[in-house]
């Protein structure tokens, strides 16, 4: 459920909510409105986002056995539905629970740290391309919270010296 | 050229099965807790195995330790088998195509999920024939009796028989360290039990995790030198 609206849930267990409460359900009620368009948006033009950026990840590491350039095109296939799952809940805590909390043992074992902070990198540009200022407002956060694990994990670089 | 696309309709694009958010349901209604598969759950309380605890203690004495290993040896065995259907069934592959890390992220997540604290799997004792366990807030630790050896027979059944069906080969685990002792975390050692069970003494001689090892790996050193 959306974070926000579960709240307002709870708070209310026992009495009404009160103006500020309401206030702020109204808010969140318009923000939702929002977030279920940038789902939709984003569910609609997966491939048009994530092909463009997959093509220059192929052109950056011409070298690399191209199943593990698919193996981290994958992985952010679903970092981008789950992200977008979490944008639509409001709710960070879904993202890190299902796919990134999974990440640091997969980079590791896989040696795609490197491969997958470039792939990022190419996203964001795709992203800005494609997504108007609020809907990249809205899925940046979640967006980043997935470059902050890739930045965390061992180098890649690290292991393989 | 990658064509996402392809790797859409090719792959199976599922998060973390064992979420605790999405693995566990319950069923209100009729009083059950379940898990995404339907098989029943049952939470139980501290104070309930706290009781198994002593009231074998008392009706079996020391033969309440291999009991308890049995038992988590059966559970080990049944649990090995579902859990291998289950990952089987949601990364949409045989258990044969699963890579053996996301394997192992399945078993973790797995673990933490149903309350059994946290396990971490070392395999930097594979070369010597061991893997290493270590569990953290355990709930068998918690609710065992303080005593002056570990007494997680239940986990080192399980863990036995569970990597006993993983590798097709008998193998046998004993604890090393036990948070009801005061230790930070609990450590299991498995192995080939002839191997394994060479620890045993070292135990009673109250040797540290890290002196066990030691010894174990170097005896196995020995037995490929033919120096025993």
């Amino acid at each position: 459920m959306h974070t926000e609206l579960q709240n307002l849930l709870y708070a209310a267990d026992d009495h009404y909510l009160s103006d500020a409460d309401l206030d702020q359900f109204q808010k969140t009620a318009h923000s939702l409105a929002e977030r279920i368009e940038t789902y939709e948006y984003i569910r609609d033009r997966e491939l048009s986002i994530l092909q463009p950026a997959a093509d220059y990840l192929s052109e950056e590491f011409p070298n690399t056995d191209s199943k593990i350039l698919e193996r981290a095109v994958v992985h952010w296939l679903s970092i981008l539905r789950y992200g977008s799952m979490a944008m639509l809940c409001d709710n960070v805590e879904f993202l890190n629970q299902r796919i990134l909390e999974w990440m640091p043992d997969l980079l590791e074992v896989y040696q795609l740290r490197d491969i997958e902070i470039a792939f990022y990198r190419l996203l964001q540009v795709q992203i800005k391309s494609t997504l108007s200022p609020t809907q990249i407002d809205l899925i940046k956060p979640y967006l980043e919270e997935a470059y902050g694990v890739l930045l965390r994990s061992k180098s890649t670089l690290q292991l393989s010296a | 050229m990658i064509s996402v696309k392809e790797l859409v309709k090719e792959s199976r694009l599922t998060g973390n099965y064992f979420a605790p958010d999405a693995y566990l349901q319950g069923d209100l209604e009729s009083g059950l807790i379940e898990n995404r598969g339907g098989g029943r759950l049952l939470a139980l309380p501290e104070s309930f195995l706290r009781a198994i605890y002593e009231g074998l203690q008392e009706e079996v004495g020391a033969a309440s330790e291999p009991v308890l290993y049995k038992c988590g040896a059966w559970w080990g065995k049944t649990f090995y088998r579902r859990f291998a259907e289950e990952v089987s069934k949601s990364l949409g592959r045989p258990m044969a195509d699963i890579d053996m890390i996301e394997f192992l992220q399945c078993f973790k997540q797995c673990w933490k999920t149903h309350g059994w604290g946290s396990i971490e799997l070392d395999f930097d004792f594979y070369q010597h024939g061991f893997i290493v366990a270590q569990i953290k807030n355990s709930a068998f630790a918690n609710s065992s009796p303080t005593l002056d050896k570990p007494k997680c027979f239940v986990e080192a059944g399980l863990l036995s028989s569970f990597f006993t069906g993983l590798t097709g080969q008998k193998l046998h685990c004993i604890q090393t360290t036990c948070e009801s002792m005061g230790a930070d975390c609990n450590y299991f050692v498995l192995g080939l039990p002839e191997r394994v069970k060479r620890a045993e003494a070292w135990l009673q001689e109250k040797h540290d995790h890290a002196t066990i090892m030691e010894r174990l790996c170097q005896s196995q050193m020995d037995r490929y030198l033919n120096l025993e």
